[in-house]
């Protein structure tokens, strides 16, 4: 059948007692879960509430089992925070989560900007906006810089046709696709005073935190690993300084700066390679030296 | 693959070479085909090459590469002894070249089949005539079915390469089109035989034409050997199915058919029938196989020009196409008729009362059906074969199948294919319509449930039960012949089923 | 009468349930849906009215059911299928086209007959609701009551 869930766990309980622990086994959280801790390093708070999450909704099912006051709950977050703090990657988990949980069918992800849902003339915005709703659903629906959508200094704004789709869709087909709405904290809040009907159909508001130096720095070893390249311990001094640099610029982007700074490490080390010694060791192919890093423009001023 | 018996059988095989030197070569007498040029075990086979692959038993005595050789000279260029004006030819391209002789799995000594041989053989191009099946047939199924060389010889498979496969036409009209003009999509197409075959009047015939169609089939056909019979002349039968067909259109508001079968003592009357019933505005008529090879290219230019689908009974190849060992595989028929142009051919049932090896039968529509299709030992495909976009032909599934079997069909023969249920639809204790009836309930209720996911093949009698209760045509379908099945050994079998890799 | 075009027009009419069935398993072969309405049901009219183009990419029954349901509403009296294209090579064609609403009566179809040379008859099908103009041939039982009650 189309809708695949955590059957076999509610099967087995009875009326009066639900094994929790039993029911999470059989929905399979455990492994995006665990995904999530290992591919995404720090943000231990946005870990924390996913928990949360994944536990109510878990405790929801089993409330549904035993005939409690239940009802779709609403599932459409908000993700706040500086780019590159793991808001799309977290969304990419989320959706595999609430589809084990059986909270979405497909449980894929429709990641999209104002571009994509408004459209240039009369008429132009309903159909794209229903196009990509209906693309996302069965999945979850990413909105990235939200507040976008909203132009509160032009009021002809197609954008407004936008947001009140969206706000129909949200509320009526609330077991058909999931919202995240995501951008910058300061900009979400202004957004969310000014379009009230969002506020009040965001069950879940999530912050990503800026990562820190060390987090910064286990990133780029975790990047760098899993493109089977690392950093020589030279190269790990250069990239810590790099790190302390970079933060103070002003389009300092966390985890994307990194894996920025990181890509143009390796061009620099072919370069390098190429223009040494005609041969190179396996140990050379895989290691980011020093000066690889040292020579970004970071190191300027 | 691994025969242990192999090895054995290669040891005896003899060892012969081509003779270089000219003088020697065509020297007057009699020498081995072997030794002429026409075993060739190092050749590169070309991309224009047209291939095929015979299952040859030797005369005792006679060396398998001999008796290969033998018949790739005899349907290419050779007699029976050493001519000098192949020295006037290009000789050496238009000898055939046996390249490859295996032995035929569980055969020879030790098994209850004497020694067989397939027998691999590349001709050049150049000798066959463009767009002509009668041409390629004359080479290949000539003379050499009769060489004393061998015993028994069986066309088992061929390959036509691109280069000459573009000279023929293909299907008139293809399984794409056929379903956009019938607006039949999703399902296999639902069909019978109009019953008895011979002594209705054009009367009594149109009636049951009209109660299957209304009663929910897709066409009616006409028997293979109904043509224009002192009991019925062919335009009295024309003039009332199209009465019987327009009258079901009427009543459900969908396309529908009958094909009226052309076949006739000459091409000129064929014609004459074609375009009366063309006149009539029939979406469909028939010819038989007996008609020969290009009346049925003709036809089916015939049919490209006048928008017709043209409907083949394979009338007559059980009397080559059955016996392992000698005659031609019908797969073969399948790709010359897929080439000559034919829209529909019975191709088997699987389950019903005529020859039909599952996986044989899954060679045959796959050749009919596929853009491309691949290698498959197990289903008789000794060679890939690229369509070079002819047309798919929609294989045809008849004779003593019923709605009993719904699940089965679907699940062997996919869902392009027309079913014919002639003696489960105008055999039914309620009527001809309520025999259409069930047999369309069965079909819609068996593809909804599969496309919903189900296991048709364990749940299938369970799907027509829950049918059957809302549905009294189909539960009378069901008691009546619930049960029948026609379970007989087939003599067209697979050489390399699992089972027999194990023994 | 009960026309029975579509793949399965001999079953009971689908429930939205099995209708959604049907479009994932569509969705699942990667095939595009399109709703199409019409209320010329001729068997050779082809070209239906479309309800917005067919829908691509989409994972999930629920965006094509919706418009469906959006359909009907504006529409509630015709016909009404559904229409599955596949865009593979050697098909390029439709594969699956099925009924999702008829209206609640289905006069049929009238069969003119004109004599031709040699006993050879010329038919012409039409239905009969075509006599009435596009928009009003087909009307729900209660609305055919409401205007034949009034004065």
């Amino acid at each position: 059948m189309s809708i695949p869930g955590p059957a076999a766990g509610f099967e087995a309980a009875s009326a009066e007692v639900i094994d929790l622990k039993a029911l999470q086994a059989d929905s399979d959280i455990a492994a995006p879960m665990a995904e999530l801790d290992r591919d995404l390093v720090g943000l231990a708070p946005v870990k924390q509430r996913i928990r949360e999450i994944a536990a109510f909704l878990l405790v929801a099912r089993a409330r549904e089992r035993v005939g409690l006051a239940a009802g779709p709950p609403t599932l459409h977050m908000a993700f706040t925070g500086n780019p590159g703090t793991g808001k799309t990657t977290v969304a990419l988990r989320m959706a595999g989560i609430l589809h084990r949980l059986g909270y979405v069918r497909k449980g894929h992800l429709v990641s999209v900007t104002r571009d994509d849902l408004v459209g240039q003339y009369i008429g132009h915005t309903a159909p794209k906006t229903k196009d990509v709703l209906k693309r996302a659903m069965g999945g979850v629906l990413f909105i990235d810089e939200a507040y976008y959508l909203h132009r509160p200094e032009n009021e002809k704004d197609y954008g407004q046709e936008a947001i009140e789709i969206l706000l129909q869709v949200m509320e009526n087909q609330r077991e058909d696709l999931v919202v995240i709405l995501a951008g910058y904290r300061d900009r979400m809040a202004s957004f969310f005073v000014s379009n009230p009907g969002f506020r009040s159909r965001i069950a879940h508001h999530i912050d990503f935190p800026d990562y820190d130096a060390s987090e910064l720095l286990a990133i780029a070893e975790l990047l760098a690993a899993q493109s089977d390249y690392r950093l020589s311990p030279a190269a790990r001094e250069a990239m810590i300084e790099y790190i302390t640099r970079r933060q103070q610029q002003p389009s300092f982007s966390n985890g994307r700066s990194i894996r920025n700074a990181l890509d143009r490490a390796r061009l620099r080390q072919a370069m390098r390679l190429y223009a040494g010694n005609a041969v190179a060791t396996r140990e050379a192919l895989q290691t980011i030296e020093a000066e690889d890093i040292r020579a970004s423009r970071v190191f300027a001023t | 693959m691994v025969f242990p018996e192999m090895e054995d059988i290669m040891g005896q095989m003899g060892n012969f070479t081509k003779i270089q030197d000219a003088k020697q070569r065509y020297k007057s007498g009699v020498i081995p085909y072997a030794t002429m040029g026409y075993w060739e075990p190092d050749y590169q086979v070309k991309d224009t090459d047209i291939l095929a692959m015979f299952r040859v038993t030797p005369q005792p005595g006679v060396d398998p590469i001999e008796a290969a050789a033998a018949v790739a000279g005899e349907s290419s260029t050779a007699t029976w002894t050493v001519v000098w004006t192949d020295r006037l030819t290009a000789c050496e391209i238009y000898r055939a070249k046996a390249y490859r002789v295996d032995p035929v799995p569980n055969t020879g000594p030790g098994t209850a089949t004497e020694a067989q041989y397939f027998a691999y053989i590349a001709y050049d191009i150049d000798l066959f005539e463009p767009g002509s099946i009668a041409n390629l047939t004359a080479s290949i199924i000539g003379n050499v079915f009769g060489f004393k060389a061998v015993k028994a010889l069986r066309l088992e498979d061929m390959h036509i390469p691109i280069a000459y496969l573009k000279t023929f036409q293909g299907p008139a009209t293809g399984i794409v089109v056929e379903r956009e003009r019938l607006d039949k999509f999703g399902r296999p197409l639902l069909g019978a035989t109009t019953k008895p075959k011979l002594g209705l009047s054009g009367r009594n015939y149109g009636r049951v034409v009209y109660e299957a169609l209304k009663g929910g089939l897709d066409f009616v056909k006409d028997d293979e050997n109904i043509n224009s019979q002192p009991f019925m002349h062919w335009r009295d039968r024309y003039l009332y199915c199209m009465e019987a067909v327009n009258r079901a259109q009427a009543a459900t508001g969908e396309v529908k058919g009958h094909y009226l079968n052309v076949t006739a003592g000459t091409m000129e009357e064929m014609y004459e029938r074609a375009e009366f019933a063309k006149q009539l505005g029939s979406v469909i008529i028939m010819i038989d196989l007996v008609i020969g090879y290009t009346a049925i290219q003709s036809m089916a230019k015939w049919a490209r020009k006048n928008d017709m689908i043209l409907h083949l009974h394979r009338a007559g190849n059980s009397t080559y196409s059955r016996q392992k060992s000698h005659g031609m595989n019908f797969r073969v028929i399948c790709k010359w008729m897929r080439m000559a142009g034919v829209d529909h051919i019975h191709a088997g049932t699987v389950v019903g009362k005529l020859e039909g090896d599952p996986l044989m039968v899954k060679g045959f529509y796959d050749t009919l059906r596929s853009t491309d299709t691949k290698v498959n030992l197990q289903n008789g495909l000794f060679f890939p074969q690229e369509w070079a976009s002819l047309n798919k032909v929609m294989p045809v599934a008849s004779g003593g199948i019923h709605a009993g079997q719904m699940h089965q069909l679907l699940d062997y023969l996919g869902e392009d294919v027309v079913l014919q249920f002639g003696g489960g639809t105008i055999g039914h204790p309620m009527g001809i319509q309520a025999g259409a009836t069930a047999n369309r309930v069965a079909l819609e209720a068996m593809v909804l449930a599969r496309n919903e996911g189900r296991d048709i093949r364990n749940e299938g009698p369970e799907i027509l039960r829950d049918a059957a209760k809302w549905c009294q045509p189909l539960r009378a379908a069901l008691d009546t012949w619930g049960e029948i099945t026609f379970n007989y050994t087939s003599t067209d079998t697979s050489d390399f089923t699992p089972t027999a890799v194990a023994v | 009468m009960r026309v029975t075009q579509g793949t399965f027009s001999f079953l009971p009419d689908l429930t939205d349930r099995q209708i959604s069935d049907q479009i994932e398993y569509c969705l699942r072969q990667g095939w595009a849906v399109g709703v199409e309405f019409t209320d010329d049901i001729h068997p050779r009219n082809t070209y239906w009215e479309m309800w917005g183009l067919p829908m691509f990419d989409l994972r999930d029954a629920a965006g094509v059911m919706a418009e469906v349901r959006a359909c009907r509403e504006t529409h509630p009296d015709v016909y009404v299928r559904l229409t599955a294209f596949d865009s593979t090579r050697g098909w390029e064609t439709v594969r699956l086209s099925f009924l999702v609403q008829r209206p609640a009566e289905e006069p049929g179809f009238r069969l003119e007959r004109t004599e031709a040379e040699g006993r050879s008859i010329r038919y012409g099908l039409s239905a009969y609701a075509i006599d009435r103009p596009v928009g009003e041939r087909y009307k729900s039982k209660q609305a055919n009551a409401a205007q034949g009650d009034s004065p």
